[in-house]
């Protein structure tokens, strides 16, 4: 048994492939990032050691605070409203339908598997106000409400808006459906129990329900959360980051930096912080879901 | 053991298909033609030869520098074997972006479109472009060119000499819609700025929207702002703001903003015009849904076709109005569009045959399709030259001294945040103090 | 009692409703691109946005796909996508096997390594990887955009695959040891079968993470013959923006369209997937 099981050419052959373009691709280039991060300009052209003034000077860059400063609003929105909902969703799928489950699960999840430029573009035009109207403002001007009529995409308060209802839209079938998955594998007896102790409603979600099903919503949020940390995709196809840099995340501050700037180790040191902060908080989720219980 | 051999060979053939591939690419990233220096021998035997033009002008859009390329490449194409022009294309304000990209990998292609000034002055220094003034002698073609373009453009880049052709000779100012001034009851065109906002009011007044501009691009807003700058501070302007010889948060510096800022609020400008494209700005001035564009002379080319509703003298065309003697009507915004600059990497015979067929016709080619000067010579003005033609000749004739565009002097960081804040400073979420501070905080950086 | 169970009546019919609006609000846009995709220019203009189309365009189809170069975006999608995907799912589950199923020193270790890469963010990774890819000469292949999405599948596959490897039982693995099988055996004839559904449910989500990424292919790819889908229908997106409502349309849809396609005929089991052990971990 242990001469087979643990075969060590066997172990060579079936992790090392995966190991090696993982720590090449992955592993390598973080240092190399961090090295990057303590030179200024971009190699071969004024690239000096500057040891940590890249990440002191951060904090006075404009763009790159107010980069950090949206992409944590944009997080403290589009995380729990997109675990939110799901939830939301799940438990009305869950005790309010007894026929259509699986359909109903099987069309919440479409949004999820859209590409992402694909859903941009087509929240764009629905954003839309000229030269023609959009779904939304055709929809506004249809019901008689003229005055919200506006160019959502041009204002930097509704564009955000605009943005954070787009990416909690997309994601919320995804966690509909894992949150789902994990109410169903309650046992029926538990909730049987309850309900004759007199549990009902929101105590019975919160006594029972909940913490049957903590752990799924911890996974929930560290995905959702590594998710949003990393925004790129849905602000570059839905506004480009504007207007002005409203929209503007880390990681697009950083690709701007990096390839419109020349400023390669300025980025780098912009990026390292995105891994610090990506890393930090997940490290605070794990413990606080460990602590409490 | 089968099982072994197969998951073994698995791995293998990923290795393997790793190492070929990079064998492969360095293979086909250097197609044995394009070397350049083997003049005429065996090596034209490659037949096929594809030439990439990066453009920023959608290629069925009939009349822009684009389609011209397009065409005259075709007609190019028709005479030889085996030549392909690829058309990419790729957005205005994501141009500057991608061609650093392309720089860094030096994967310039044959043919870029770029924008003089500081960026081009980039190009040159990195020394990845041809000498265009040098090539065109050698290939007999130097006549091709208008001097008043060369001149500009070698004035661009501070003398460094002449890196790339003019794709226009161009002035700007605003184009306004004959039907709406006159309902509005305006009879004459601003000369100066009170003038100006006078005429918004009025207009405003009549329920029309006075002026729109393709705000989603950036670049036809912060037009507005230079306008009213360089007539009241003088036409070097930005390049004394930049190089700290004044500053932008100077108090005549931040006026103008401020301006600019007024006329959103004032409802001047049309609603959600950072949302619009100039494509969607100028159909709007020819659909009389808006009174006025400021634009260059580029636009007589739609304004010459059919599609204007305006019909073929429904809109006409006024300088900058002054606003005090720092800068009279005498002198106009002028540029040379979007240039072109060719790879010194990828330059062969081919890519000189091309030029050769392409160039000495673009003028004329040019003039005759869309009415409209490339910076190109012409040979001969077309009889029936339009009415939209002969104003923009009329008005080039009359300039005197030339400025330039709010963005040609600042180098990337600070034109992307003059590009990029002035959407806010539209929209009142900053200040006009803020936004002049914002560009001189960045511009101090490269000092 | 009877007032509570006509609460309870009341409430299901109000969650019956909620749920009825959510699915439209999911769907409805969705909808609303394919019959937008189907009308002419002018229809855009005159009717308002949510009207149905008058009749069916399908020139809007053609244009996207030739002029608009889907066809192409398309081809290098899938060879992409595909052949990352192949590679995924194998490293994916003989790692995964080997780190769940084996008996190993580092195991425990190597394992943290992988799961590490879930938190990851590719911003980071960004500039290193584009100066490595250049100076191979990779930059502009589909070669460099492979090796980057295996590298970034592995970390999920591993953490859901380990899920749902670590919930069947080791009997089956001994007895077939005992029975005189090798580990490789093991693997195909034993675990390989009984991973399908995770594997199918790693594959569509590994699918979809691909077939969506735009940050690596628009920095590493700037030849048109090599662009995505995505990357192809930004810039598409540039260039008609305003101009060609129903091309843009189309292509939009077309994009959407193999992964609806896909979904519509797989959901069962990616949704069995992700509801029974794989995701929870």
């Amino acid at each position: 048994m242990e001469r087979v099981l643990g075969d060590k050419k066997a172990i060579a052959l079936m992790v090392l492939p995966a190991l090696i373009i993982f720590i090449v691709i992955i592993f390598v280039p973080i240092i190399w990032t961090f090295v990057y991060s303590l030179f200024s300009g971009m190699p071969g052209f004024k690239f000096e050691f500057v040891g940590f003034s890249n990440y002191i000077d951060m904090w006075s860059n404009k763009q790159t605070v107010e980069a950090i400063k949206m992409n944590w609003k944009y997080i403290f929105f589009v995380t729990p409203g997109q675990v939110g909902f799901g939830l939301l969703v799940s438990l009305m799928m869950y005790f309010s339908i007894k026929k259509y489950r699986t359909l109903s699960r099987t069309i919440v999840f479409i949004p999820t598997i859209l590409p992402t430029v694909a859903v941009a573009q087509m929240f764009a035009k629905m954003y839309e106000m000229v030269p023609n109207y959009g779904l939304i403002n055709a929809l506004l001007d249809l019901v008689g409400l003229d005055k919200y009529i506006q160019p959502f995409l041009g204002q930097p308060n509704t564009a955000f808006g605009a943005l954070v209802v787009m990416d909690i839209w997309t994601a919320i079938g995804f966690y509909t459906v894992i949150i789902y998955g994990a109410l169903v594998d309650i046992p029926h007896e538990i909730l049987e129990a309850a309900r004759i102790d007199g549990a009902s409603g929101v105590k019975l979600f919160t006594k029972i329900v909940f913490p049957m099903i903590r752990t799924i919503m911890i996974t929930c949020l560290v995905f959702s959360f590594t998710g949003t940390i990393k925004l790129y995709e849905s602000a570059t196809a839905l506004t480009k980051g504007g207007p002005g840099f409203a929209t503007t995340s880390m990681t697009m501050n950083m690709y701007q930096n990096a390839f419109l700037f020349d400023q390669y180790g300025y980025a780098s040191a912009v990026a390292i912080l995105i891994l610090i902060q990506c890393l930090l908080v997940t490290f605070i989720i794990n413990k606080i879901s460990r602590e409490k219980y | 053991m089968k099982r072994k051999v197969l998951v073994l060979s698995m791995a293998l053939l990923l290795m393997v298909s790793l190492l070929t591939g990079c064998a492969d690419t360095k293979g086909t990233q250097t197609p044995p033609a394009s070397k350049g220096n083997t003049t005429g021998t065996s090596s034209d035997k490659f037949k096929s030869r594809t030439i990439k033009f990066l453009s920023v002008w959608p290629e069925d859009d009939k009349n822009s520098n684009g389609w011209i390329i397009s065409e005259l490449s075709k007609q190019y194409g028709e005479t030889v074997d085996g030549f392909d022009l690829e058309y990419e294309y790729v957005a205005i304000d994501q141009l500057d972006q991608k061609v650093k990209i392309l720089m860094s990998s030096d994967d310039l292609p044959e043919i870029c479109t770029y924008e003089s000034g500081v960026r081009l002055k980039q190009v040159i220094q990195a020394d990845m472009i041809i000498d265009v003034e040098k090539t065109f002698t050698e290939l007999g073609i130097r006549d091709c060119l208008d001097e008043g373009a060369v001149s500009l453009l070698k004035n661009l880049v501070d003398g460094l000499g002449l890196y790339c052709v003019p794709l226009g000779m161009n002035m700007e100012g605003f184009w306004y819609h004959k039907g709406l001034f006159e309902q509005a009851g305006i009879e004459k065109v601003p000369e100066t700025w009170d003038e100006l906002l006078e005429a918004c009011e009025k207009l405003k007044a009549a329920g029309i929207t006075p002026i729109v501009q393709g705000g989603s691009d950036n670049w036809p807003m912060t037009r507005v702002l230079n306008a009213y700058l360089v007539r009241s501070v003088g036409l070097n302007a930005v390049q004394d703001a930049v190089t700290g010889k004044r500053s932008f948060t100077d108090p005549e510096y931040v006026a103008a903003a401020k301006m600019f800022q007024d006329m959103a609020k004032k409802g001047y400008f049309a609603e959600g015009m950072n949302t619009i494209d100039p494509g969607t700005a100028t159909s709007m001035l020819m659909n009389g849904q808006a009174a006025m564009n400021y634009d260059g002379s580029w636009k007589a080319s739609n304004l010459n076709s059919e599609d204007n509703a305006a019909g073929p003298e429904g809109i006409g065309f006024f300088n900058v109005p002054v606003v005090n003697d720092s800068s009279t009507l005498l002198d106009y915004s002028m540029n040379c569009g979007n240039i072109l600059m060719f790879s010194k990497k990828k330059y062969d015979d081919k890519v000189a045959d091309w030029m050769k067929f392409v160039f000495p016709k673009l003028g004329d080619f040019a003039m005759q399709e869309t009415g409209s000067f490339k910076g190109f010579a012409i040979s001969k003005m077309p009889e029936d030259t339009t009415y939209y033609t002969q104003l923009v000749a009329e008005h080039l004739a009359k300039a005197q001294n030339a400025f330039l565009w709010f963005e040609a002097k600042m180098d990337s960081e600070t034109s992307t945040i003059a590009q990029n804040s002035i959407s806010l400073l539209y929209t009142g979420e900053i200040t006009p103090e803020d936004y002049m501070r914002m560009l001189e905080e960045t511009a101090a950086k490269s000092r | 009692m009877d007032r509570e169970k006509r609460m309870k009546n009341v409430i299901s019919i109000i969650g019956k409703i909620l749920i009825v609006i959510f699915l439209f609000v999911e769907i409805y846009p969705i909808f609303w691109i394919l019959m937008s995709s189907l009308k002419n220019t002018q229809e855009f203009n005159l009717s308002p946005s949510y009207a149905l189309p008058k009749e069916i365009h399908l020139q809007n189809y053609v244009k996207a796909w030739f002029q608009g170069k889907m066809n192409i975006y398309f081809k290098n999608s899938a060879i992409v996508t595909i052949v990352s995907l192949f590679f995924i799912i194998l490293f994916g589950t003989t790692s995964a096997f080997a780190l769940t199923k084996m008996r190993w020193k580092l195991r425990d270790k190597v394992m943290k390594i992988f799961l590490s890469g879930i938190m990851i963010p590719t911003a980071v990774v960004l500039i290193p990887l584009y100066s490595m890819y250049k100076s191979t000469n990779l930059l502009n292949t589909r070669i460099c955009l492979i090796l980057t999405y295996i590298a970034f599948g592995l970390p999920l596959t591993i953490f859901l695959l380990r899920g749902y490897l670590t919930s069947l039982p080791d009997d089956m693995i001994e007895a077939a040891i005992i029975d005189g099988a090798n580990i490789y055996q093991v693997f195909t004839r034993i675990m390989f079968p009984l991973m399908k559904t995770g594997i199918v449910t790693v594959g569509v989500i590994q699918f979809y993470f691909r077939w969506n990424d735009l940050i690596f292919s628009s920095t590493f790819i700037s030849n048109t013959n090599m662009k995505t889908v995505q990357t192809g229908l930004l810039y598409f997106s540039d260039m008609y923006g305003n101009r060609d409502w129903g091309a843009i349309f189309a292509c939009i849809s077309i994009s959407v369209l193999p992964t609806l396609i896909i979904y519509i005929f797989m959901n069962k089991m990616v949704i069995e997937g992700m509801t029974s052990g794989a995701i929870k971990g």
